[in-house]
């Protein structure tokens, strides 16, 4: 490998501009790092170079680690948008600079010099000054100049971004040509994605100073991982639907999910149609997949192709994520990009697709909620869900007031450091703790949040548990004392309307941890339980089945559904209660104590909390 | 560029602007000139030739071209650390090295004196060791140091603010190092700067009175400048002689003017 950069990151003014970038780059090889303005794609290009310092992660070029070593020794070569050649020097002087400073003798210098000038089409040319050369001529004479003293890597920092198009055009051919003759190792920065496609034996796509994929052209434009990544590049309809026995459904179109994207039951699915996989027509096609009869919003001419929005009346249980609906649009918006000279599509077309791509679940978030004083039991459990569902793990400390803030952060980076937990991302807060956890969950969105106690609270439950409780919309982990992986989990039905979230979420999570689950419904009294009862259950067991999850059902009689759930923990000690809740509600003036406050008050296993709505 | 007036439309505000400036600033520019060959040139020459004349202009001379080679360093050294590198106080640093245009000069000398004289704070601990700056030609030249640095700092400053730093940057990823650098590409960029900073410098250096005439003591042959020996014949009554090297200085000064002028110009029309 030429490059390999991991854990990339470089802080301005505490926003980590890089965000931990791991890459590798192999021989020869032209990888264009593509992002929008601001993405940090250029600071990863300076970090290579050696213009600017990594706070954290390490840089291999060629097998030699260059981290702390200035720009002067790295062995690369760098282009600027700005094309900087040096004013004062002719052509031939600025392409010889870099062997002068080596003190490469006369002769030999003279011989690469005219080499080069003529690879990059400028022979004879040595003479002139850069006043006296267009754009594209400077930009020719600074690649000269990067290459001359033969770099073992290329480093080109938005290189045509001055020039005018059809100038763009010839040296990126000429760049192409160049870079394949000479096998030089190069990564190309730029926010142009034709450049990207055009340019690129892979892409890798920069947002927010993460890498969020790296792929080929094709694979990226085609087969993205994520949303960010199929709107960044090209355009095309992005919509979310539900998956339902291993299919998604959006509307009337159902479309076979790929087994390498499992999704279970219940789940979101995203699929994106690509403008030229859709087809508009006159007459409803057999035998296709047809989304609907729409009418025409707007149609662009675009050369050999002809740029048409479609809008369609909305589907069932299906949210639009791109072309991003206007304000006050309730109908569903389709990209369609078809041949030009067909004019005959007007009015209201049908909409059928050809092809389509279901897009990977997102990866889960999850925020630990890490005492500041020691690595607390929930981060143990933080981890083992990170593993288990290949996850990503933020942990937030909250500090008591705003200046202790920097010295929490240090602690807690050491101490994920210490701890093996190098992808976590820190955060930090100050102020109350219910507050500050519930905060950081509105704004970041996480899938679940774990928390441990900070103290013993004795039969009482935490009141900082209690107040999150009250508000949380997502699932909740309790965690009170060091915990295993969990083998057995026991999912409570007990309560309440027979909640379908706490099986879903909780069999979600026993297929990922490939453990048994147990669906304990709490009777009252002795004899036949109802037949609902005994159907739900049956019911659960199968949907289960369905996650290829393992379970069986147990009745229990006991005085209180509380006194049930204790007897089958004591009984079968599970690795993980799932109980159900009552998500957000106004708090009362007297407590409710509910059968999950209770549960959460003397259950020694973790105790996972699923709001109904979850 | 605006829309011009016509050239009648001018004339009236031309002529009065004539008005003020005749005896302002035409006249007494001429009359340096008239009065110096008022006795014809013999006479002019032979007011030049007096000892004490030629030592104070080669004086001038000297103190000019030291002034201005020290300040050319010393100013373009200030103006990299000022533009390039970022820490606390530099906007007071930045004031600092800028205030010697705003104090008096005379100022300036008195100061000096407070500090290196012999009962200066730190002449008091000198004087034993045999170092005596004032009433030396070091003491005249610390003076047109103090009072010209700002001129260097102001012509290089600028022009190494706008010069991208994407210019060092690759010079050092192609492996020159910091010093190399500074004397292949930027060296360069800033020779005009540097240029115009001297010739300022220079001529503030041979028109300097304030600060001089404290420091040196204005002693014959030995720290009397030129300024300080027209002054001093004109106390004297000796008008011709005073005319004679004043006549001179004029002319250097016109000579340095016209010449940074035509830089500029040139400059100008580069870009």
């Amino acid at each position: 490998m030429s490059i390999v950069l991991t854990d990339l990151t470089k802080l301005f003014h505490g926003t980590r501009v890089v965000d931990r970038v791991s890459l590798e780059v192999a021989n020869g090889e032209l990888f264009v790092l593509l992002g929008a303005s601001g993405s940090g794609k250029s600071t990863i290009l300076r970090l290579i170079a050696g213009l600017a310092r990594a706070e954290a992660g390490t840089i291999r070029l060629h097998d030699r680690d260059v981290t702390r070593e200035p720009p002067q020794t790295r062995g690369v070569g760098l282009v600027f948008q700005n094309y900087s050649i040096f004013r004062h020097m002719s052509v031939a002087e600025n392409v010889e600079f870099g062997l002068r400073i080596r003190g490469t003798p006369i002769p030999e210098r003279a011989r690469r010099r005219e080499e080069l000038l003529d690879l990059i089409g400028l022979g004879g040319l040595g003479n002139r000054y850069a006043d006296q050369l267009s754009g594209g001529q400077q930009q020719r004479v600074a690649l000269a100049r990067a290459l001359a003293y033969e770099p073992s890597i290329l480093l080109l920092d938005e290189p045509f971004g001055a020039l005018d198009v059809k100038i763009r055009g010839q040296l990126r051919q000429s760049l192409k040509e160049v870079q394949q003759k000479l096998g030089v190792t190069t990564i190309l920065v730029t926010h142009d994605q034709d450049e990207a496609f055009e340019l690129g034996n892979r892409i890798g796509v920069i947002e927010r100073g993460r890498l969020l994929e790296v792929g080929k052209p094709e694979e990226l434009y085609f087969r993205p991982r994520s949303s960010a990544v199929a709107t960044f590049l090209g355009s095309g309809t992005l919509l979310v639907g539900r998956c339902k026995a291993g299919e998604a459904h959006f509307g009337p179109l159902v479309l076979p999910i790929p087994t390498d994207v499992p999704h279970e039951d219940g789940a979101r699915v995203r699929v994106l149609f690509r403008p030229e996989h859709v087809e508009l027509l006159e007459e409803e096609p057999p035998g296709k997949l047809v989304l609907g009869r729409g009418e025409i919003v707007q149609g662009t001419f675009a050369g050999p192709l002809r740029r048409i929005r479609v809008r369609l009346a909305p589907l069932a249980a299906t949210r639009q994520i791109a072309p991003a609906p206007p304000y006050g649009e309730t109908g569903l918006l389709v990209e369609a990009a078809v041949p030009s000279e067909n004019e005959r599509i007007a009015g209201r077309p049908w909409v059928a697709i050809r092809e389509w791509h279901i897009l990977r679940r997102p990866a889960p978030r999850i925020l630990v909620g890490e005492s500041a004083t020691a690595a607390s039991e929930a981060l143990t459990m933080g981890r083992i869900l990170e593993r288990a569902l290949d996850g990503a793990l933020t942990v937030l400390g909250v500090a008591t007031e705003r200046e202790k803030e920097e010295a929490l952060r240090a602690t807690l980076g050491q101490r994920m450091k210490d701890g093996g937990f190098p992808n976590a991302s820190v955060r930090v807060r100050h102020g109350d703790r219910a507050d500050a956890i519930l905060q950081e969950q509105e704004e970041n969105v996480y899938d679940f949040v774990v928390l441990g106690s900070e103290e013993s609270h004795g039969d009482r439950l935490d009141p900082v548990i209690e107040t999150i409780l009250d508000r949380i919309v997502t699932p909740l982990l309790f965690v009170k004392r060091e915990a295993a992986r969990p083998e057995r989990i026991l999912v409570c039905t007990a309560v309440g309307e027979p909640g379908k979230a706490d099986i879903r979420v909780g069999g979600w999570i026993a297929r990922q941890l490939g453990a048994r689950v147990t669906l304990l419904h709490v009777a009252h009294s002795g004899g036949e339980p109802p037949r609902w009862v005994r159907s739900h259950l049956e019911r659960g067991v199968a949907t289960l089945g369905s996650l290829d999850v393992e379970s069986e059902f147990r009745i229990r009689t006991a005085s209180t559904p509380l006194q049930g759930i204790r007897e089958e923990e004591t009984a079968t000690s599970p690795g993980l209660i799932v109980i159900g809740g009552h998500g957000p509600q106004v708090r009362s003036r007297v407590a409710i104590d509910d059968v999950t406050r209770q549960v959460l008050r003397f259950a020694n296993s973790p105790v996972l909390v699923v709001p109904e709505n979850a | 560029m605006n829309d011009r007036r016509s050239r009648r439309d001018a004339l009236a505000p031309v002529g009065f602007l004539l008005l003020v400036l005749i005896p302002l600033i035409l006249m007494p520019l001429a009359a340096v000139f008239v009065f110096a060959f008022r006795g014809g040139a013999a006479e002019f020459f032979e007011a030049l030739k007096a000892r004490e004349a030629l030592f104070a202009m080669r004086f001038s001379l000297l103190i000019a071209f030291a002034t201005a080679a020290v300040n050319a360093v010393l100013g373009t050294y200030a103006a990299y650390v000022l533009s390039k590198y970022r820490f606390t106080g530099e906007r007071a640093l930045g004031i600092v090295v800028n205030l010697p245009v705003a104090i008096p000069t005379v100022v300036v000398g008195t100061s000096l004196l407070l500090l290196w004289g012999p009962i200066g704070l730190l002449g008091k601990a000198l004087e034993p060791l045999g170092f005596r700056p004032m009433f030396t030609p070091l003491g005249v030249l610390l003076a047109h140091l103090f009072v010209t640095f700002p001129y260097m700092l102001g012509a290089v400053k600028p022009v190494l603010d706008e010069l991208e730093t994407t210019y060092e940057e690759a010079a050092y990823t192609i492996g020159a190092s910091r010093l190399q650098t500074f004397r292949h590409v930027l060296l360069p960029a800033l020779k005009g700067g540097i240029f115009s900073g001297a010739l300022l410098t220079f001529a503030h250096s041979l028109g300097e009175f304030g600060a001089t005439v404290m420091v040196s003591g204005n002693l014959r042959l030995r720290t009397q400048t030129a300024p300080l020996y027209i002054f001093a014949q004109f106390e004297a009554g000796n008008i011709a002689q005073a005319n004679a090297v004043a006549a001179v200085l004029a002319a250097l000064s016109f000579g340095i003017f016209f010449v940074l002028l035509r830089y500029s110009g040139r400059r100008e029309g580069e870009r």
